[in-house]
């Protein structure tokens, strides 16, 4: 299968990681466990857009707010609207990167790493060491975090456990019900 | 490197030949950036710069090589010519013809002719727009971040990271992602191009 081919069969993949990453981090803690490089949080927090194709055409909305009042973005997906790129915050230890997630290709769109410490004037190499550091840094805290939802979604589990948990989070948008923290996964 | 942009990202490949390094700064400056002649009437010119410079596109020592990273940025410089300006010098060039030439009307061959001899003179006076991208290759890990998400800047990313360092890249997506991991571990590949979209609210 060409590169092209995998990427629009299977783009319903990067789709369903953001929708998973929203709701592990507002129903749940967000927190991520990157081994030996520690946790990660991460939360969605900013503009989320998302997208519906049926036989009126194809619908978008963009939503901009903060994660736990995004109402109407959380009402679009009980109308099975997708997401299609989210404002994704990163944490790890002190450190914190802003980023828009697609779900097509994953990539990365205004991206902000934390401070750089180095000022460049002594040691420009310094900086870009620095700011290679935290890009590759962020890099791999997502792709872990990927293969996390990739490990799960490849599972038995993910039918029998975390699609009822998503659908009952899903459900409780659309209602205006708040969800509380470890709530869905009590329901598994 | 600079402020916040965004990145699009890539695997090389991560054995490299030995001899790799040898001779690079020669391979890349072969395909560095080189300015528009003010006489000429190209409209455009890519090449790689250096990433902390980039008016510096000599390439004479290895400042693209900090260890394990090669770093260049791709310069692309273009020339455009404002629609309207282009608009009011045809309308200009068709009136003086049309006054020269005692007629009423032009046919439209006639007018396109205007237009590209309008375009070629006007190309000349513009001041080319200069954009880069920078590119970080971590040659450890075959990692690619190339600082941007337009379609038609990437792929003339990739063709030219091709013919430079001689490599194919390999564009990152979920699904690649997805291998990658299952690979790792050990799982077959069957597990995820079985896969179809799940569908969340069909027990309503």
């Amino acid at each position: 299968m060409q590169i092209l081919d995998r990427v629009r069969k299977t783009e319903f993949l990067g789709r369903e990681f953001l929708l998973w990453l929203w709701y592990k981090s507002e129903a749940e803690d967000g927190i991520f466990d990157l081994g030996d490089k520690g946790k990660a949080e991460v939360w969605l927090d900013g503009k989320i857009t998302l997208q519906s194709e049926n036989e009126r055409g194809v619908e978008t909305i963009t939503c901009t707010g903060e994660a736990l009042n995004m109402k109407e973005a959380r009402f679009a997906l009980a109308e099975e609207k997708e997401i299609r790129q989210a404002t994704v915050k990163l944490g790890i230890g002190d450190n914190q990167w802003s980023f828009v997630l697609d779900s097509t290709w994953l990539n990365f769109r205004s991206f902000k790493t934390p401070m750089v410490v180095n000022d460049g004037k002594e040691d420009p190499d310094g900086v870009f060491y620095e700011k290679t550091f935290l890009i590759e840094e962020a890099i791999a805290a997502m792709d872990q975090i990927y293969s996390s939802f990739i490990g799960r979604r490849i599972s038995p589990e993910w039918m029998t456990e975390e699609r009822r948990a998503i659908s009952r989070w899903i459900q409780e948008g659309a209602t205006g019900g708040a969800a509380q923290p470890g709530s869905a996964e009590g329901e598994t | 490197m600079h402020g916040s942009a965004g990145f699009t990202r890539y695997m090389a490949e991560k054995t490299l030949p030995h001899d790799f390094k040898e001779g690079l700064s020669e391979t890349i400056a072969r395909y560095a950036f080189r300015d528009l002649d003010e006489k000429s009437i190209d409209e455009r010119s890519a090449g790689w710069v250096n990433i902390m410079d980039m008016f510096d596109n000599r390439f004479a020592g290895i400042e693209f090589l900090k260890e394990p990273y090669i770093a260049v940025s791709l310069r692309i410089d273009e020339r455009r010519i404002p629609p309207t300006a282009l608009k009011q010098y045809c309308r200009e060039a068709e009136e003086t013809i049309r006054e020269e030439e005692h007629l009423e009307f032009l046919p439209k061959s006639r007018r396109a002719d205007i237009k590209e001899g309008v375009r070629l003179r006007l190309l000349k006076r513009a001041i080319p727009v200069a954009r880069t991208y920078d590119m970080i290759w971590n040659t450890v890990t075959g990692l690619v971040v190339f600082g941007c998400t337009g379609a038609k800047v990437c792929d003339e990313f990739i063709s030219r990271f091709f013919h430079t360092f001689n490599l194919q890249l390999q564009p990152i997506c979920p699904y690649t992602l997805a291998e990658r991991y299952v690979a790792q571990e050990g799982n077959s590949l069957n597990l995820l191009d079985g896969l179809t979209p799940t569908r969340f609210l069909e027990d309503r």
